[in-house]
């Protein structure tokens, strides 16, 4: 099992904890450790409890555990909040001079700096969580040069002077732990190594992989936790001939999306369960009058408003099944932050090859925290572009009807038909929501209106077909107990099969990446004496899919607490679950 | 080609199923017009429509065209002018479809000034579901739904767009043929947003707002010489005018930047290279 440290700041919002969480977690990227931050924030500006938590390792980490050793606590709710998780050999970093006495536990260490008139020292008290960051460099054996790089990125804008009075404030920090404080005994030694790592989380790979897919149009609304998409494109996706409009509700961010990708653009747009309520009006249209587009859904706690801030995979049915009438749709699902950037790129492929939407659907635990990767990770020279059947001046007439006419609707073997985008001299044609003919334009004509419908849905069995719909697998691949999941629990559930080995249970992790179309299972559940579908919602709605593929009943977790996994916990769940009856057919 | 396109080239070969005599007709056929005449041809046009009576223009017209959702017409033509500001983008819609279900896009729209034109055809009613009252009916207007009329005054759209920060704002009567094609032809050629607001009757459900009412109450802001379009005040003054109800251009702002000069957006967006962008791996490298 990895050696890892596991840090955290609390306090409450608006008191940095965001950015000084990052300054920590990019300067220990910088030192070629792997890092795997987690949030835990609420759905407010200011005040109440909110805390950015690291783990790292020099070994790859993709999850969370329940186990803090380094806290800096900016309030005592921050203790009180964390109790559980700290343990004989943890050190709490604490302000004594703050109105609040801190009560830390008895078997824990606290060291008491006075954070906030050091940082007058320095220049300036708001420096009080860069003198914390300081201290906890001394604590972990971490040599503060590496916060510098940090903080000129944190603060570089702000003048050559802010940089400096914050590497002033840190060194103080460090230097006061130093003087006042001997705690080698806790054994804290970090090392580092010449591994270069880019640091970065799921909304920000999603918007990668769509500059890289080619994607020059965004239409948004601001909505938790799919916001950072927007905030990631604006102002590069114009480096690249491109635009993002801030819309005035999702329903005028997807029609403008859907407009553009008319227009002939690789065009997004993204959102939150709420969110896709509202779009879900044109979702119907885009796939009715074939438009490629690309929307992606970052799922929270639902339903309504629910959970802002916090973590579940509700959404699978309403992006499966949303909307009204049969709509055929393409839904992929990242396992990783990683996975965000490609299944973006091969989302925009899709939607084109196919002429149909794509959803991609992410989690919170997801898109707001941050992973380590080497940058050959999002190695973009891997990256291909597919535009299916766009036609140009040349190939539109082979698609033109005995008068002349652009047939964009036309009914063919493999379900897609030729696109032409405006401009395109003879390829003038309409597309419409109503049930349409070959050329676009209304019918209520049985034949026409059949031909049409399987048409479209013909588009689907032709990339069950001809695409490859894998999936990733951990563990031991002939073990009898299989487990699997989708989404963000992957990290989780390989770091638990570490767990699990330790007790002698042997496991086999599918990790599924796609939901519809989706890789055929029944091979594997087959072989398998016990399935276990593991997911963040309360009513198990892939375990119900993966039941109806292959007409067995499985065992499922279901997590609705609004956290993510931890591999700890996932693994003693399983064990548990494994000693179950199966539930009755 | 455009020098010698003519106006039925932007007609489909699809007969329409509006009423006979509907103003819709002539409203539509002062749009062709309009758009041969401004250099524009069916290939580098892209028309967008909503729901409704309105909505169904994209079938009797020969363009690209997108016949789309009820109230939305006005965010699918922004995206289309974003990706292509090389195309020529017509919007068309209804009252209902334009100051209800879509009021808050037209506000939006109007504001970002986006380059294309908005022609609403105003009838002051519900057609296709058979008479209800729309946001523009007359206070006292009584359907099935309002028997004693809708009691809450009408929207004033001219008044929603000035108010909005629109560029340029006009009126006309689908059955002035001239004076309606010349004025869509100006809001076409305006740099941003054209709102064109059209008195187009509807002969079956609507006995007050008909072509005689207009015929013989408008007031026609050409034959008024004092007018000056570019006049802000004068402008208001005539659209919160609430005796009488003109034709014309009330307001053009002749500094008009259309959002697309405003933000940059100049480039054709269809046109991506094969693979990732040249420089992408710098995208990687900001997250060192």
């Amino acid at each position: 099992m990895a050696e890892d440290l596991n840090w955290a700041i609390g306090g409450e919002a608006g008191d940095g904890i965001d950015s000084t969480g990052k300054i920590f977690a990019q300067a220990l990227s910088r030192a070629g450790r792997h890092v795997f931050t987690s949030k835990d924030f609420a759905s407010r500006i200011r005040g109440g409890y909110t805390a950015y938590k690291i783990r790292t390792s020099v070994d790859e980490v993709q999850s969370v555990v329940d186990r803090l050793d380094i806290l800096v606590a900016l309030t005592q709710r921050t203790i009180d909040e964390n109790l559980d998780e700290l343990h004989e050999g943890s050190a709490v970093i604490y302000d004594g001079e703050r109105s609040w006495d801190a009560d830390v536990p008895e078997d824990v260490t606290g060291v008491d700096v006075p954070l906030k008139s050091i940082a007058e020292d320095a220049g300036g008290s708001i420096m009080r969580n860069v003198v914390a960051l300081g201290a906890a460099c001394e604590i972990t054996g971490f040599d503060v040069e590496y916060l510098d790089e940090s903080l000129e990125k944190r603060f570089g804008g702000k003048g050559t002077q802010i940089v400096e009075n914050n590497k002033e404030a840190a060194r103080l920090g460090q230097e006061y732990v130093r003087e006042n404080y001997d705690l080698d005994d806790l054994g804290y030694d970090l090392e580092t190594t010449d591994n270069d790592y880019v640091l970065l989380n799921g909304d920000e790979a999603i918007g990668m992989g769509a500059i890289a897919a080619g994607c020059r149009f965004y239409a948004g609304y601001p909505i938790t936790p799919a916001t950072d998409v927007m905030t990631y494109l604006t102002g590069r996706i114009e480096e690249f001939g491109g635009h993002v409009v801030q819309a005035e509700d999702e329903l005028a961010a997807i029609n403008m999306a859907l407009g553009a990708a008319r227009g002939g653009a690789r065009s997004m747009t993204a959102t939150s369960g709420p969110g896709i309520d509202l779009m879900t009006e044109t979702f119907g249209l885009v796939a009715t009058s074939e438009t490629p587009l690309v929307i992606v859904d970052v799922m929270r706690s639902g339903p309504s408003t629910g959970m802002p801030t916090k973590q579940e995979q509700g959404d699978l049915n309403m992006t499966l099944y949303g909307g009204h009438g049969e709509i055929p749709r393409f839904v992929v699902a990242p396992t990783t932050i990683s996975e965000c950037f490609w299944k973006t790129v091969e989302a925009f492929n899709f939607a084109e090859q196919y002429q149909t939407p794509v959803y991609v659907v992410a989690d919170l635990a997801l898109a707001v925290t941050e992973q380590t990767f080497p940058p050959e990770a999002f190695d973009m020279d891997e990256v291909e572009i597919d535009r299916g059947k766009l036609v140009d001046e040349e190939e539109v007439d082979e698609w033109l009807d005995a008068q002349g006419r652009f047939r964009a609707h036309a009914v063919t073997e493999d379900g897609v038909s030729p696109r032409a985008v405006p401009g395109t001299t003879d390829g003038a044609h309409m597309s419409t929501g109503l049930e349409h003919d070959e050329l676009g334009r209304r019918t209520e004509e049985q034949n026409e209106r059949v031909q049409q419908v399987d048409k479209r849905n013909r588009k689907v069995e032709t990339a069950k077909n001809e695409e490859d719909w894998d999936y990733r697998e951990f563990g031991n691949s002939d073990a009898d107990n299989l487990v699997i999941s989708w989404g963000s629990n992957e990290g989780a559930l390989v770091e638990a099969l570490d767990y699990l080995e330790d007790e002698g249970i042997d496991v086999r992790v599918i990790s599924v990446p796609y939901i519809f179309p989706r890789p055929d299972l029944s091979e594997e559940i087959e072989a398998a004496d016990d399935v276990i579908v593991a997911e963040c919602n309360a009513t198990g709605q892939f375990a119900d899919l993966i039941e109806h593929d292959v007409l067995t009943r499985v065992k499922r977790i279901n997590k609705y607490t609004g956290v993510r996994f931890k591999a700890d916990e996932l693994a003693e769940e399983i064990t548990d679950k494994l000693s179950e009856e199966v539930p009755a057919q | 080609m455009s020098s010698d396109v003519r106006f039925t080239d932007f007609k489909s070969d699809k007969q329409p199923t509006w009423c006979p005599g509907c103003g819709d007709f002539g409203t539509m056929n002062g749009m062709m017009k309009a758009l041969a005449e401004t250099g524009n041809d069916p290939d580098n046009t892209f028309v967008v429509a909503g729901i409704g009576c309105s909505g169904k223009i994209g079938t009797y017209m020969h363009s690209y065209a997108l016949h789309g959702v009820h109230g939305r017409a006005l965010p699918v033509g922004t995206g289309v002018k974003m990706a292509r500001p090389d195309i020529e983008v017509m919007v068309a819609g209804g009252d209902g479809d334009g100051y209800s279900i879509g009021a808050g896009h037209f506000v939006h729209a109007v504001r970002r000034n986006v380059d294309m034109s908005y022609v609403v055809m105003d009838n002051r009613i519900y057609g296709l579901t058979k008479g209800q009252a729309s946001p523009t009916s007359r206070s006292d207007f009584e359907t099935a739904t309002t028997p004693e009329g809708p009691k809450q005054p009408p929207v004033n759209p001219l008044a929603l767009a000035l108010a909005s920060g629109a560029t340029f704002i006009a009126q006309s009567f689908a059955s002035d043929a001239l004076r309606h094609q010349e004025i869509v032809q100006k809001a076409i050629e305006h740099d941003g947003f054209g709102f064109v607001n059209v008195f187009s009757p509807c002969v079956t459900f609507n006995d007050v707002d008909t072509y005689d009412y207009f015929r013989d109450s408008l007031v026609d802001l050409q034959e008024d010489e004092d007018h000056d379009a570019n006049d802000y005040e004068a402008a208001k003054k005539v659209i919160l005018d609430s005796e009488k109800e003109y034709q014309g251009v009330m307001y053009q702002n002749e500094n008009s930047v259309p959002y697309h000069e405003q933000h940059g957006v100049t480039e054709d967006m269809s046109e991506i290279p094969d693979g990732a962008p040249e420089d992408a791996m710098d995208l990687v490298r900001e997250f060192y």
